[in-house]
């Protein structure tokens, strides 16, 4: 469903990004693995438009190229992000993010159908309504992150570190949601430090270090692998 | 007592549309227009020349200019802003860049309207008819133009808070950089809440020349009243617009009365310096409603 490649990202003289290339198929869950700083955050913002790249960027979603499009016309077309850092509008309500999410013209047919779902996802959401997200706390901002994103009706859905700062409760009950989200037959493409518990609900993986794609496999696969233990696990378990 | 507040309201009603144009223009577009208030005069002379030369009723007038001063926003916006808005690599930089283009906007806008009608102060007679309110005689043209306000305040409230685009348009004021992240055009809908605000000082042009003198150089009193009611507010805030709105033309009023119409400003900026040492956010703090 989605196919990237030729992903380069610099910022001034420092390379984050050389050559990227990854897929997910419909109804696939995926994550990215990596070290800080290895370039995860720089790649979901390129396939989203939202930074500039190098020459080469090709980025399809069932076949129509999002490669030159900027960032509010990606979303019309089906693919949402929720960044790094939750990216919600705090001054606004819970409603009104949401109602937000679903500006692109394909959301908006559906929308009291989608904001149905979105509340049963997150049942918090529907008791605050009226509440100014900043003064929400961090689990319950990042589910009017992930709400806002899902009212867009993507394809595919990019999480950038959901489980960031949360408590290892609701870390398991964010990814349990994110799980539930997949079985819709939606894509997610997800980047994770968490990446016990990612690959746990995850399909598959993707290891990038120092702005390279290293390494890919099944999520079994990459639980088994010896470096990726290493690496991102924590050694042994 | 009385007549002092009628007055200040009325004057606090006009500062607070001023002011959301503004905030409009600051909050959302993150131009700081220093040739706001040449704006508003543009106006008030528009309508002077529409009244005194064809005899067309200022409320009449204000369906011609408004819409006028929309597009000439919206133009000046997209041909004259556009590219320090694509250059400027952060928004402090984009700030500076436009007090610095606009300021030279406000002398040519000043310098056309100085050829045109020259330095003295001009006024025109409409619907100057005493009419008493709560024992007190006030100008039919006051009332109305602050009943217009409040009009025009209440209908871009419901628009901001009850609307997609008004919501959209809120959203661009709090988190720009998140905006593109929910399908929102940011320097399109940046152009349209420039074009709005022209639209809103161009209104309140119109309703201020009804009633107050005016002449080619009086825009900067506007702007400068205008910009400490937006930071006074919140940046980005209209409830906060009306509030310190109404607290500026009150204070006005009242020292106008009773100390020195020669203090009206040095309490404005008693005031402005007060709420800011207090409140640096402003009294609702930024954006939100």
């Amino acid at each position: 469903m989605l196919e990237v490649s030729g992903i380069n990202v610099s910022f001034g003289q420092h390379r984050a990004l050389s050559d990227a290339a990854l897929s997910v198929s419909r109804g696939e869950l995926v994550v990215i693995l990596g070290a800080n700083g290895a370039g995860k955050s720089s790649l979901l913002k390129a396939i989203a438009g939202l930074v500039k790249c190098g020459p080469g960027k090709r980025v399809t979603l069932d076949g129509r190229d999002l490669s030159a499009l900027p960032a509010h016309l990606i979303v019309e077309d089906g693919l949402a992000l929720v960044p790094e850092g939750r990216g919600v509008f705090g001054e606004l309500t819970v409603a009104e993010n949401l109602l937000m999410g679903a500006n692109p013209k394909r959301a908006r047919a559906i929308e009291a159908e989608q904001r149905d779902k979105v509340l049963t996802l997150f049942p918090r959401l529907g008791e605050r309504l009226k509440q100014m997200v900043r003064t929400m706390s961090g689990g319950e901002q990042q589910m009017v992150a992930i709400g806002r994103a899902l009212m867009s009706n993507p394809e595919l859905l990019l999480l950038d570190e959901p489980s960031l700062g949360l408590s290892p409760l609701l870390v398991k009950e964010l990814f349990a949601a994110i799980g539930s989200i997949r079985e819709t037959g939606m894509g997610v493409l997800m980047v994770e430090q968490n990446a016990r518990e990612s690959l746990r609900i995850a399909d598959r993986g993707y290891v990038i270090a120092n702005g390279r794609v290293t390494g890919s496999g099944s999520a079994a696969e990459l639980q088994s692998d010896d470096s990726v233990r290493r690496a991102y696990l924590g050694g042994v378990t | 007592m009385t007549n002092a507040v009628l007055t200040g309201l009325v004057l606090g009603g006009m500062y607070a549309l001023i002011a959301m144009g503004l905030t409009l223009q600051y909050g959302v577009a993150r131009i700081m227009n220093l040739a706001y208030g040449e704006f508003l005069i543009g106006s008030a002379f528009a309508s002077y020349f529409l009244f005194t030369g064809w005899a067309v009723n200022p409320l009449v007038g204000l369906i011609v200019i408004v819409p006028v001063s929309f597009v000439v926003s919206f133009l000046l916006y997209k041909i004259f802003l556009t590219p320090l808005v694509r250059r400027a690599r952060t928004r402090d930089a984009l700030e500076v860049d436009s007090i610095l283009a606009t300021f030279g906007l406000m002398f040519i806008v000043q310098g056309i309207l100085l050829t045109m009608f020259g330095g003295a102060y001009f006024s025109y007679s409409f619907l100057a008819i005493p009419v008493t309110v709560v024992g007190e005689v006030l100008a039919m043209n006051r009332l109305v133009a602050f009943a217009l306000a409040v009009v025009l305040g209440t209908v871009l409230y419901l628009l901001l808070t009850r609307t997609r685009i008004g919501t959209s348009i809120r959203a661009v004021a709090v988190d720009p950089a998140s905006a593109p992240l929910v399908a929102i055009n940011v320097p399109q809908l940046s152009a349209l809440a420039f074009a709005a605000g022209g639209a809103l000082v161009a209104s309140a042009g119109v309703l201020i020349s009804m009633f107050l003198t005016f002449s080619a150089t009086s825009g900067v009193v506007f702007t400068m009243k205008a910009l400490i009611v937006v930071v006074m507010g919140g940046i980005g805030n209209l409830m906060g617009c009306l509030v310190a709105g109404m607290l500026l033309g009150l204070s006005e009023a009242l020292v106008a009365t009773y100390i020195d119409p020669g203090l009206t400003i040095a309490v404005n900026f008693a005031l402005f310096l007060g709420v800011l040492l207090v409140r640096p956010a402003g009294i609702f703090g930024r954006g939100g409603r």
